[in-house]
């Protein structure tokens, strides 16, 4: 390794770093590991193969800074330069194409209106989980960062190297999409989505 | 997110621009907008029908994805073997 180092931890300072700020976020990045592969063995090899990356480079680290952004990016980088080819899962559609025909924003709208809290809270099995991944991976990227882990949008616009208004509006429509799938779920329930009122 | 015109304590069925007040909403319960935004919202929220019920169907997701997404069990021998393949490359 060749590259540029600001500066220089020494073994204990590095042993410190890993176990204190690293190692704690091992659940998180399990998570997100294996909702980016669905598979557990990629999903083991995603973290371990980040985790070592991470000890690699740990002299760009900076102490202090948000450790766990920080690996979520380098996670993130090695799932699309690695994994994604090899993923055993089919491709799903491609970002680009979703978005071109997401762009129209009343489209969203119309297709969401008729989804009620309510039928989201009846939901006791796997809807959501299904549903989250039924989503194209830049979608469902942005809503486990949201979501599920919390991530402000300046955080996600580090993480994924795109513009805090691609965040807000790629997490919109993801959004979107999600309660499409739910929409799905409610009406295989039972329950009339497209009457405000019952009975 | 016009100024409603109706009687106060009365909400309006139609939001003039739902894609706008939506995705503000969504900004807002982000915790992107401080708390101006906070303060916006409860205003949107008693004015606006749809915004009322866009937000609780908001919640009610984020609710279930943070308790039905974010417990995939890790495999128990991860840490260590994580640990290990640090030593060995020390």
């Amino acid at each position: 390794m060749s590259e540029v180092q600001r500066r220089k931890y020494s073994q204990e300072e590095k042993t410190s770093i890993f176990d204190g700020e690293f190692m704690p976020h091992i659940d998180s990045m399990y998570n997100f590991a294996f909702r980016l592969t669905f598979d557990e063995d990629d999903a083991k090899d995603l973290v371990q193969d980040t985790y070592m990356k991470a000890f690699r480079f740990i002299n760009s680290f900076e102490q202090g800074t948000n450790a766990k952004a920080w690996l979520f990016r380098i996670l993130k980088n090695s799932f699309i330069n690695e994994y994604r080819k090899k993923s055993k899962q089919p491709a799903k559609v491609d970002y680009q194409e979703v978005e071109t025909f997401y762009n129209s924003d009343d489209v969203d709208y119309q297709s969401t209106s008729d989804l009620r809290a309510e039928s989201v809270k009846d939901m006791l099995g796997d809807e959501i989980s299904n549903a989250l991944n039924a989503l194209a991976v830049d979608f469902r990227t942005v809503i486990i960062l949201a979501d599920l882990e919390g991530f402000t949008y300046e955080e996600m616009a580090k993480i994924l190297d795109i513009p805090i208004g691609t965040v807000r509006s790629r997490l919109h429509r993801a959004r979107n999409l999600l309660k499409e799938q739910l929409k799905g779920y409610a009406q295989s329930m039972g329950y009339n989505t497209d009457e405000e009122e019952e009975g | 997110m016009e100024i409603n015109d109706q009687a106060s304590g009365e909400r309006k069925l139609q939001c003039s621009d739902v894609s706008k007040c939506f995705q503000l909403l969504e900004s807002i319960l982000d915790g992107e907008m401080g708390e101006t935004g906070k303060e916006q919202m409860k205003e949107k929220l008693a004015k606006c029908q749809p915004c009322f019920e866009h937000y609780h169907l908001e919640q009610a997701i984020r609710e279930m994805l943070k308790t039905k997404c974010t417990k995939q069990p890790v495999p128990t021998e991860l840490a260590n073997s994580i640990r290990q393949m640090i030593q060995e490359s020390k």
